[in-house]
């Protein structure tokens, strides 16, 4: 009965503690589980508070340990450093406006189209077999067309297409995913875009005229006159004001979207439809800084001071589940760990009874989650899905039949995706460049791209890919193991077996180091075979390397915190060459491997500040060289597209970020009408 | 009776106190954060910048050491809230609610086919014990066990969906309902539900259906040698009163026991079986928290798993007393 009686006094102290917490705590339930506060629920209209008046959950959250009378209060745009916008005159007079594009992709890529040769009918492209490169530039050719005339394309047609993962949410403020940004892409409004060389423009759609100051100090656009909101009210430059503001306010968690945001010194609406971009300093990626999705502002300007997160109170969760959207397709539905169904919106191609844009090519857009890729590409076989990204293995073993191709065809482009080892600079191994350059000389490049890889990726030589503006005309060719050259250049570096040991060692500070360390990749089969590939190799000239295969978290973990000293990873291209930075400057955020080069940050700085195309490029293919000297990453392959594709789908085209992240992306797919 | 549930209920709570104690301080000692796959899904040219993620580990309460965090979220249960998912930023109740439903409509309806099979199956082998027949059961039983779901699920799904498709044999490939179910009668949505459930079900159930055909024949084996078996026998009573009344009867007890070892099961789901047959059970969801080191989800999850053990294993004594009038609570 003491047992008891202890346990229960427990359990009590335990409820008053939580019972004494909840008043001292505001709403917030923190302590890292419970993470967010049960806000009063709202109902529609949402509350009227002033946003002054409001406080965030952010900000309770760090007073927990505070008193609790100093609340914080929710301002929108803290962030910011006040500014008084001059007048639209004033800025006219002095600004000396360079007209920027105002284009539309379906347009620029219709150009293209117009002058590539083609394969002689679709029905011979639908009935070959992709078993060569040849094949799959006659399919990606035919069958990647836009439509000759819009009676052709089916007005009713629906589009599935596969992801693995479920978007977590509609808010295009808080996208991080690929999902999230596709499904961002397809309903959100935005004022630019970019091609498939990544040129950037001011969307047609949204923009009458884009102009930047002949200093680059401002952009100024404006705006249709013509653009609604899902829920009917115009879209205006008030909106993207707004937006701004509120990606630029503590407590909003718009991480990913505030990256590059983070750079505009404000933005300014002169009236309904005239915008101006106000710049910190005269920047070339300041084309790329102005670009991001808006909220309604009549949407969340009052309710947003209660809720930064947009997703707690009940009137931002309705919102979550059926967003108010500016983009041509609208939310129709999501269900849990099943669909997401998106819907073409006529409001946006309709204005007073005119239509005053192109129709979205597809009336539904269904995103059906599978996360198995075996039942993914049984699915697609009998028509349930129109696309599937294929994994290498099922490319090139389990389409070949005829089973696969009575529905489908499948196509491949080459995405500028590289991966590499990536060595940690201010480990005692990887410091001297001379021995990062003997482990691309030790590595079996040809045994990876023949055997593991199947032959089907492009070997990559650097940080640019080869067919890009950045890459030098003259780059040096991909690495080939060379033992003998790795075992001289680590001699060079001092590394030699002293002890006799059958293992390389040095004296670093005193202490007898053996060659001995670790890599780390993801714990994927193909993963940890290139890894023991690098093993078998290093083998062969004394160097002990040690795989270890990590849950994708950790492995993360432990490149932010520079814990590790050599890793297997993969790496996106940017649309701007100047994003590399983040992962090759000293000090950036994604320098993983600590790599260091005071002649890259310069050409860096400089590059960012050169507006001549041609001089420009000059600087980033000298980076390019640095780079490949310096061998931070040995850099192995680049990944393809590897896509199937339902034989009723058209207007494929594949770009260096694959086949969506761009314009027209999407936009060009269609079905055939049936005549 | 009454001082045996109280003294239980109370150890309980401590045993419950004890586990999420543990739970949380493992999963906070984890490598990576919630947001260390947040930065990672982010396009490398949009890194996070560190003021940022100072702010977001704020705003999350991840700044705050574990002791602390752990009585903030105790704290919390006390006031019947299980917090918001970091990732998923919806309130774990209705996260764990959404998919409990389609975990229980597999787990039960498998556990009740289970012991429907294998108990006349487990009795039909003792009763024919070491002939032929029984030697087919076994080895097919065997067979079974050692076939992995995941294959047998492909190889089915290959089968009824692909292969038998537009044929009366045809089942779903994928998911829980068809995409017209919103529109079908009550007992429409049923029957659709139910034509979903074959595959998944099948596979759920036939490894656990050869393990407890097995155990109950390993348990009757040892109770049909006993004196009062044999004294049945000679009193006359028939095969069946002897093998279902008198010997099936006294195997209750490790029956009971693995049921209530079994319940709480009921509520894990598989995450294999769940992500072949898209299944939005509770399986994907753990799996998937642990990697996006969700922790309110993962001990919502850890706390709802835990009570369910223990509930299941008092009730599991309990039932001894049932089955067994020499057990008591003295």
């Amino acid at each position: 009965m003491k047992t008891a009686y202890w346990i229960g006094v427990g359990l009590c102290v335990i409820s008053l503690w939580g019972g004494c917490n909840r008043n001292a705590d505001p709403p917030v339930t923190d302590a890292g589980l419970v993470s967010e506060p049960v806000t009063p629920a709202t109902t529609s209209p949402p509350p009227t508070k002033s946003t002054d008046a409001a406080s965030t959950d952010a900000e309770k959250s760090v007073e927990v340990s505070s008193a609790p009378a100093a609340k914080p209060q929710f301002q929108l745009g803290d962030m910011l450093d006040p500014f008084e916008a001059p007048p639209l005159a004033e800025l006219d007079a002095q600004a000396n406006w360079i007209d920027r594009p105002v284009s539309d992709g379906i347009e620029r890529l219709r150009e293209r189209q117009a002058n590539e040769s083609t394969f002689d009918t679709v029905e011979k492209a639908l009935s070959i077999r992709n078993d060569s490169e040849e094949s799959n530039r006659l399919i990606c050719a035919a069958l990647g067309r836009l439509p000759a005339h819009e009676s052709d394309v089916d007005p009713n047609a629906k589009l599935v297409r596969h992801t693995y993962i479920d978007m977590k949410s509609t808010n295009p403020l808080m996208q991080s995913s690929v999902i999230e940004q596709e499904i961002a892409g397809m309903t959100s409004f935005g004022l630019f875009s970019f091609d498939w060389n990544f040129q950037p423009f001011a969307s047609a759609d949204s923009v009458r005229s884009w102009q930047s100051s002949a200093d680059r100090m401002y952009d100024k656009v404006v705006m249709r006159d013509d653009l609604t909101w899902s829920d009917g009210h115009p879209i205006t430059a008030h909106d993207v004001e707004f937006s701004f503001k509120a990606i630029m306010s503590k407590a909003v968690p718009a991480l990913a979207v505030r990256h590059g945001t983070d750079k505009i010194k404000w933005v300014h609406a002169y009236d309904d439809h005239t915008l101006v971009f106000f710049h910190k300093e005269p920047l070339a990626t300041n084309d790329w800084n102005i670009f991001f999705s808006s909220i309604p502002k009549h949407v969340y300007e009052k309710s947003i001071a209660d809720d930064p997160k947009m997703q707690v109170s009940d009137y931002h969760v309705r919102l979550e589940n059926s967003p108010v959207v500016g983009g041509p397709y609208r939310i129709a539905s999501r269900t849990f760990a099943k669909d997401v169904i998106l819907e073409a919106r006529p409001d946006y191609y309709m204005h007073q009874g005119k239509q005053v844009r192109r129709a979205p090519r597809f009336q539904q857009i269904r995103f059906l989650i599978m996360t198995d890729s075996s039942v993914a590409l049984l699915a697609v076989k009998r028509g349930d899905i129109d696309e599937f990204i294929l994994q290498p293995q099922q490319w090139q073993s389990q389409t070949k039949d005829a089973d696969f191709y009575e529905k489908c065809t499948k196509a491949f482009g080459v995405e500028w995706v590289n991966f590499h080892f990536l060595w940690n600079c201010k480990t005692p191994y990887f410091s001297d460049k001379r021995v990062r350059q003997a482990m691309s000389y030790a590595f079996d490049h040809e045994e990876l791209l023949k055997t593991l890889l199947y032959g089907l990726y492009q070997p990559c030589n650097g940080m640019f890919h080869h067919a890009s503006a950045w890459c030098p005309p003259n780059a040096a060719p991909s690495y080939q193991q060379n033992l003998d050259r790795a075992e001289e250049l680590l001699q060079q570096a001092g590394w030699s077996d002293s002890d006799g040991d059958g293992v390389l060692d040095k004296q670093i500070d005193g202490k007898l180091i053996k060659f001995e360390f670790t890599v780390n990749c993801a714990d994927a089969a193909e993963r940890v075979a290139i890894c023991n590939l690098l093993r078998e190799s290093l083998d062969q000239i004394g160097v002990k390397c040690n795989v270890r295969p990590l849950e994708f978290t950790v492995l993360t973990e432990r490149g932010t915190t520079h814990a590790f000293e050599a890793m297997f990873a993969g790496l996106g291209t940017g649309t701007d060459p100047d994003t590399s930075d983040n992962i090759f400057g000293t000090g950036q955020d994604r320098n993983y491997g600590q790599y260091s080069n005071p002649e890259v940050d310069r050409l860096f700085a400089e590059g960012r500040r050169e507006f001549d195309p041609e001089k420009r490029r000059v600087l980033y293919q000298k980076i390019h060289q640095l780079t490949y000297d310096d061998q931070p990453f040995t850099w192995l392959y680049y990944r393809n597209s590897y896509y199937a594709f339902n034989k009723d789908l058209r207007g494929f085209v594949f770009s260096p970020r694959g086949p969506y992240s761009y314009s027209p992306g999407i936009d060009s797919l269609w079905k055939p009408a049936l005549h | 009776m009454v001082n045996y549930l109280i003294r239980r209920l109370l150890i309980g709570c401590l045993t419950l106190v004890a586990i999420t104690a543990i739970i949380y301080a493992l999963i906070r000692s984890m490598p990576g954060s919630p947001l260390t796959l947040q930065m990672a899904e982010v396009d490398p040219s949009k890194a996070i910048s560190e003021q940022d993620f100072q702010q977001m580990r704020r705003m999350y309460g991840l700044h705050k050491p574990i002791h602390e965090a752990y009585l903030g979220w105790l704290g919390s249960l006390c006031r019947g809230e299980l917090g918001r998912s970091i990732s998923r930023k919806q309130p774990v109740t209705k996260l764990i609610a959404e998919r409990i439903g389609p975990t229980l409509a597999l787990s039960v309806s498998s556990l009740i086919l289970t012991y429907l099979l294998a108990v006349p199956m487990g009795l039909y082998s003792v009763v024919r014990s070491n002939r032929p027949e029984e030697r087919c059961l076994a080895t097919g039983l065997y067979m079974l066990y050692s076939l992995p779901s995941y294959v047998a699920a492909l190889l089915l799904l290959v089968l009824f969906a692909v292969r038998l498709r537009g044929t009366a044999f045809e089942l779903p490939l994928f998911g829980m309902v068809s995409d017209g179910h919103a529109q079908l009668s009550w007992w429409g949505k049923l029957a659709d539900i139910a034509w979903h459930m074959v595959l998944p079900v099948t596979c759920y159930t036939y490894g656990a259906l050869a393990f407890m055909a097995r155990f109950v024949k390993s348990n009757m084996e040892e109770v049909i040698r006993q004196d009062y078996i044999r004294t049945a026998r000679a009193k006359g009573v028939g095969s069946f009163g002897v093998i279902v009344v008198h010997a099936f009867r006294n195997t209750l007890i490790p029956f009971v026991t693995e049921l209530g070892l079994t319940l709480p099961g009921l509520l894990s789901g598989s995450v294999i079986l769940e992500q072949i047959f898209t299944w939005p059970g509770i399986g994907r969801l753990f799996f998937e928290s642990i990697a996006e080191r969700d922790y309110p989800t993962i001990m919502g999850l850890t706390l709802m798993f835990s009570l369910m053990t223990l509930v299941f294993q008092l009730l599991a004594d309990i039932l001894y007393a049932v089955v067994d009038p020499r057990v008591t609570f003295q």
